[in-house]
């Protein structure tokens, strides 16, 4: 571990990288599944992205990443449960990405200014990619929402299904009030989370879909919980690096 | 769905080449799906797409009858048999 981060930083740090390695992963389970070929390239592209920011993150935190990122207990993962969420239909993980990126592109502007150099020089790099990233999901629902009403009445049910889940991402982890104190992010969840609600409220409003906000938001207690969809994900994660953890693949 | 022509030209080349077709509902989509299809790993820095229903295509009948000019084609084979024989000569003396 690298031993100059604080416990607090250190644990938001993880659950940054924890996120985009558990969506990356559930992007990429779109391969050959995507609704037509191009669109299957552009999201698993997108998952790979993702996964680049949970290697250069867990890079951060210095530890070995192949091992750490998928040897660990569940307890020990401080994952959002929007991030590991099946969402085995495309509308649902059209409207997962599309939140979550919202999130994350307000995340990395959180820590655009980091006391922490080599986290200022990832951001700069993650910012240009999310702007692609969310405009890809919103040229959909904005397309979709203009489209006929069997689109529409599936956003309108998608966002309603993502979106309790989508704000338990802004519950903190113990820890983040010290990656605060300490200059890691600049900005707390609760701050981001009033941030992230307006862009989301304005757009879903500007697109006209039928939606409101939910008054029950899952509780994973500081991130230590994880979602009953967890460990058979993380089964499938584990799935070739337990036949021989030693091997160099 | 339209389909698209796109065209990658690499970084220190002048020339367009084409690297593909591909399928998008619209022009604005067809941008980043191809970015992702064609360019993910640096394959261009500028790109085109062109709609195919904008090319101007030629019939067979303007195209076919230079088919068989074998006139019109040079391997240079009868160039390099010269130069190689008198290359031969000159070392023979």
């Amino acid at each position: 571990m690298n031993d100059s981060l604080s416990p607090g930083a250190s644990e938001w740090l993880l659950a940054f990288a924890d996120d985009e390695h558990i969506i990356g992963a559930r992007h990429t389970s779109w391969i050959g599944l995507g609704p037509f070929l191009e669109e299957d390239l552009a999201f698993c592209s997108i998952a790979q992205d993702e996964l680049g920011h949970a290697i250069a993150l867990y890079e951060l935190l210095g530890v070995d990443v192949d091992r750490f990122a998928l040897l660990r207990e569940p307890s020990e993962y401080r994952s959002a449960w929007l991030c590991e969420l099946p969402c085995e239909d495309w509308d649902l993980a059209l409207v997962r990405h599309w939140l979550y990126d919202e999130a994350e592109a307000l995340r990395w502007e959180s820590v655009a200014n980091s006391s922490l150099e080599e986290l200022r020089f990832l951001a700069a790099r993650a910012q240009r990619e999310e702007r692609f990233h969310l405009d890809h999901a919103e040229m959909y629902l904005r397309r979709l929402a203009h489209g006929d009403a069997e689109g529409q009445n599936r956003i309108n049910a998608a966002v309603a299904s993502v979106l309790p889940t989508a704000l338990g991402l802004w519950e903190p982890v113990a820890g983040e009030p010290e990656a605060i104190s300490d200059g890691i992010t600049t900005q707390s969840s609760a701050e981001l989370t009033v941030l992230w609600r307006d862009r989301v409220e304005a757009k879903l409003a500007s697109w006209g879909y039928d939606w409101q906000w939910p008054t029950e938001i899952p509780d994973q207690q500081g991130r230590t919980q994880r979602s009953r969809h967890f460990e058979r994900l993380l089964r499938d994660l584990q799935a070739v690096i337990t036949v021989d953890v030693d091997t160099v693949w | 769905m339209k389909t698209y022509e796109v065209f990658l030209k690499k970084d220190g080349k002048t020339q367009f080449r084409h690297v593909g077709s591909m399928q998008a509902p619209d022009a604005e989509m067809a941008l980043p799906l191809a970015r992702e299809s064609y360019a993910r790993r640096a394959e261009g820095d500028l790109m085109w797409l062109v709609d195919r229903d904008d090319l101007i295509v030629a019939d067979d009948d303007l195209i076919a009858p230079n088919a068989n000019k074998p006139h019109r084609h040079n391997d240079g084979k009868r160039v390099a048999d010269h130069r190689r024989s008198h290359r031969d000569k000159e070392a023979g003396e």
